[in-house]
């Protein structure tokens, strides 16, 4: 918190707009402590958790994660795209970055389903707790980051963005990366590691 | 900072009366002084609050002060109740002062905020009244609880015709302000101050929601405690500070503006969802202990941020304005809110800390430097920087606001020791009766810890000589008068 | 690389982060009130109950005592008083008071009747059956 004072002070030097990357590292701390409050919970109950790990699908959480990554890497694109001025290019990535977005979104909804069907919920047992809590939680995330890249989206489609002014894709693109950084960390540590 | 501050006022004295431009200050908007009557109201209302914490914190030490006048429980209920509705009071002049000034254009209509605030007071004197004259119980039978039984839970004694009342009042209230806003220059801090105050009118309904269901009547009863302290009041409390630190420090107020909503942004991401540090052990589901500690762990963030942004502004002002004991109280807010509702939130936030310290002194001691350090705070702070403005000056003289600060370091030194007090009450608390193979009972607990309740009563005596001295620095009149 | 920091960004943020975790606020809110019929032992929330925290309420014992560790902090936790001290011993205490003991903190007498006394144990008993995750550590409260 101590950026606060300097932004007073001198202009602040982040892509995109500071008030976001407040909001960025207030979500990365939620994110982080969750993540260590459930590596200790793991720890406490190993063997709760990986049964629990063992009946989850590895497959939909890989296809998902390349998506998010995909994504990213579009939505940099894109940024990239205006800052050249190319803004139909840039245009046509920030709808790759919607589309991506919204195949994880189908992919992650299909695999909620089938866990809502098989009757588990957040009382389940600890690991489905932190399952559910940490999936879904990073779900509405995507979801507010399809919200916002679609914001942008439609801005530039009024022509709103080029060369010299493309703050708006800057600071989306600065939030869809926080939302696929998180997914990585929490792809390893509740798909992966064992 | 104070010693500095002091010094400062001392000096500036030296320059004459003779030609002072700051004689006859008008306020911006005639209607403005409707806030007057409302903030006085909030100070004497204050005055009670204090005498009752007084006797309650006697009755700590000698059980049967008072008995059976005023039992232990009716004395709790009108110094917490006086509380809420000094605050209110204060909330209410803020919003009659603010919103016209920040919409640039005379009060909807200053006639019925003045019936507002006579129909409120009357309602309020008449609510703690039956609580002293007559047993609860009698209470509830006279007020018709059983039509809608709503009394009898926690900050929600009042009876069910007070609440109605309430609503009312706040209603009334809300559109006059909103009907001011609508018609006038919308600003950020109007914005916020008005979601502020709607959101506290909303999630006040929720205390008409009085199931049979204990847990579904405390998880909904927090909808309402929760989400006002934790949540729209912080709304208020940010737009009131910002509004005087863009009148204080002539800051430009675009950038005011955008810190208020960045922090602002921070309290309701971690503190709405942290409502779930009340829910540990209230029969709601176990994984509100992940969800509500990880959140709450963020709620000191916001306050720290208050902190630094309110020393940033003072620091880089561009004017001298001067009403020194306001930019005092406002910076005592930031520093005070963050110590009580911050640092002393967290302390006991944890659910595994929480296992321990719920319900001891460690949650009393939270309360009173949460509750003094945000909101006696701020409403103060908005009181000292409004008051001389609707007296016709834009300062009081030099010698009343050196009263006035050393009022502000008496309570708040005093409320420092009082929170000091009860946490070590509440360690020893802790240790006693739940720690250890042989614990004690909670009386005999109580009994051991007496020393700390003492000191705690000394201290709120010290509390109540500052509060005594602050009502003092309203008529100290002062040959010179204070200036830049 | 551009770099600002707006007003209107910082307002879409709070508004944006406001109803986001709102909403999320309430659909958590969803889910513990349709888990509670496992854990707020529901099953035993008779009339009698239900009469037992009406005389609860309007005797103020909040503003004394703690009930699941909330309320006024003067006197001892009853969320769990049914199991320390058994039905009998509750009723008679409550009929004795006041003590009048010197300088010892005082309960007022509420001037109950027998069925109004069996009525807030039968709360008391309701209450202490709740799942509380175990809280308070030990019979002390």
């Amino acid at each position: 918190m101590n950026t606060a004072a300097p932004g007073l002070v001198a202009p602040p030097r982040v892509p995109g707009d500071l008030a976001m990357w407040f909001f960025i590292l207030a979500e990365l701390a939620v994110f982080g402590i969750f993540f260590a409050v459930y590596g200790v919970a793991r720890q406490r109950d190993a063997a709760l958790f990986a049964a629990g790990q063992a009946q989850l699908l590895l497959w939909p959480a890989l296809i998902n994660t390349l998506l998010l990554i995909a994504g990213s890497a579009t939505v940099a694109a894109a940024v990239r795209a205006f800052a050249a001025n190319l803004v139909a290019a840039g245009r046509r990535y920030l709808l790759a970055t919607l589309l991506l977005g919204g195949g994880f979104v189908l992919l992650k909804g299909w695999e909620f389903a089938g866990k809502f069907a098989a009757g588990i919920t957040l009382s389940s047992s600890d690991f489905w707790m932190f399952y559910l809590s940490l999936t879904f939680f990073h779900f509405l995330h995507v979801i507010l980051g399809l919200v916002i890249v679609a914001a942008v989206y439609l801005n530039a489609r009024r022509g709103a963005y080029d060369a010299a002014n493309h703050d708006g894709v800057e600071t989306a693109a600065a939030y869809w990366h926080m939302v696929d950084l998180v997914w990585v960390v929490l792809f390893a540590l509740v798909y992966v590691a064992h | 900072m104070t010693s500095s501050a002091m010094a400062t006022a001392r000096s500036a004295s030296v320059s004459a009366a003779a030609n002072d431009p700051l004689t006859n200050v008008q306020l911006k908007y005639r209607s403005q002084a409707v806030a007057k009557p409302y903030f006085v109201a909030a100070i004497g209302l204050f005055v009670g609050q204090i005498v009752f914490g007084l006797i309650m914190g006697l009755q700590y030490v000698i059980g049967d002060f008072l008995f059976p006048a005023i039992p232990f429980n009716v004395a709790r209920m009108v110094h917490t109740n006086l509380l809420i509705v000094w605050l209110l009071f204060g909330f209410m002049g803020a919003g009659y002062f603010l919103i016209p000034e920040e919409s640039e254009r005379e009060l909807h209509s200053p006639k019925l905020a003045l019936i507002t605030f006579w129909v409120f007071l009357v309602a309020g004197a008449l609510t703690i009244v039956g609580y002293l004259a007559v047993p609860y119980a009698t209470l509830a039978k006279i007020t018709g609880n059983d039509l809608l039984p709503t009394m009898g839970r926690e900050f929600l004694e009042q009876p069910t015709i007070t609440k109605i009342g309430i609503v009312l009042v706040a209603l009334s209230f809300l559109f006059n302000l909103s009907m001011t806003v609508l018609k006038g220059r919308k600003t950020s801090i109007s914005m916020v101050m008005m979601l502020g105050l709607w959101g506290l009118a909303i999630f006040f309904l929720f205390s008409f929601y009085n199931p049979d269901n204990l847990v579904l009547d405390k998880y909904f009863w927090w909808w309402v405690v929760h989400l006002w302290v934790e949540g729209v009041w912080e709304l208020i409390m940010g737009a009131m500070l910002a509004f005087v630190l863009v009148k204080v420090t002539g800051i430009d107020r675009e950038i005011i503006e955008k810190w208020l909503y960045v922090i602002i942004a921070m309290t309701l991401i971690s503190g709405i969802i942290g409502t779930g540090h009340h829910y540990f052990w209230i029969g709601a589901p176990a994984y509100w202990q992940v969800w509500g500690s990880v959140f709450s762990a963020l709620e000191p963030i916001p306050f720290f941020m208050m902190t630094l942004f309110a020393f940033n502004v003072v620091n880089k002002r561009r004017r001298e304005h001067p009403n020194k004991a306001a930019v005092l109280w406002a910076l005592g807010t930031g520093v005070m809110a963050f110590l009580g509702a911050g640092v002393w939130g967290f302390l006991h936030t944890l659910a595994p800390v929480n296992y321990l310290t719920h319900g001891t002194q460690i949650t009393a001691s939270h309360g009173h430097m949460a509750f003094y350090g945000a909101y006696a705070m701020v409403v103060m702070t908005m009181i000292s920087y409004a008051m001389p403005l609707m007296r016709g000056r834009e300062a009081n003289s030099n010698a009343a606001q050196v009263v006035e600060m050393w009022s502000f370091w008496l309570m708040t030194v005093a409320m420092v020791f009082i929170t000091l007090f009860l946490t070590a009450a509440g360690i020893l608390q802790v240790w006693m009766q739940r720690m250890g193979d042989t614990p004690l009972s909670f009386m005999a607990t109580q009994d051991k810890i007496a020393f700390f309740y003492w000191l705690r009563e000394l201290s709120g005596v010290v509390f109540f000589i500052g509060l005594l001295l602050y009502i003092v620095s309203f008529f100290v009149r002062g040959n010179e008068r204070a200036s830049a | 690389m551009s770099a600002s920091f707006t007003k209107s960004t910082a307002r879409n943020i709070f508004y944006g982060g406001a109803v986001f975790f709102f909403l999320l606020f309430v659909a958590l809110t969803l889910d513990t009130v349709q888990a509670l019929p496992k854990r707020d032992n529901r099953a035993n929330l008779t009339e009698q109950v239900a009469r037992g925290k009406k005389l609860w309420e309007v005797n103020n014992c909040i503003g004394c005592h703690t009930l699941l560790g909330e309320g006024a902090y003067f006197a001892p936790e009853l969320g769990n008083v049914y199991q320390r001290r058994g039905p009998e011993f509750i009723k008679a205490w409550i009929k004795a008071q006041p003590t009048g003991a010197p300088g010892r903190r005082q309960m007022p007498n509420f001037h109950l009747n027998d069925a109004e006394l069996d009525d807030l144990v039968a709360f008391l008993k309701y209450s202490s059956e709740i799942n509380t995750n175990n809280w308070p550590p030990n019979i002390e409260g």
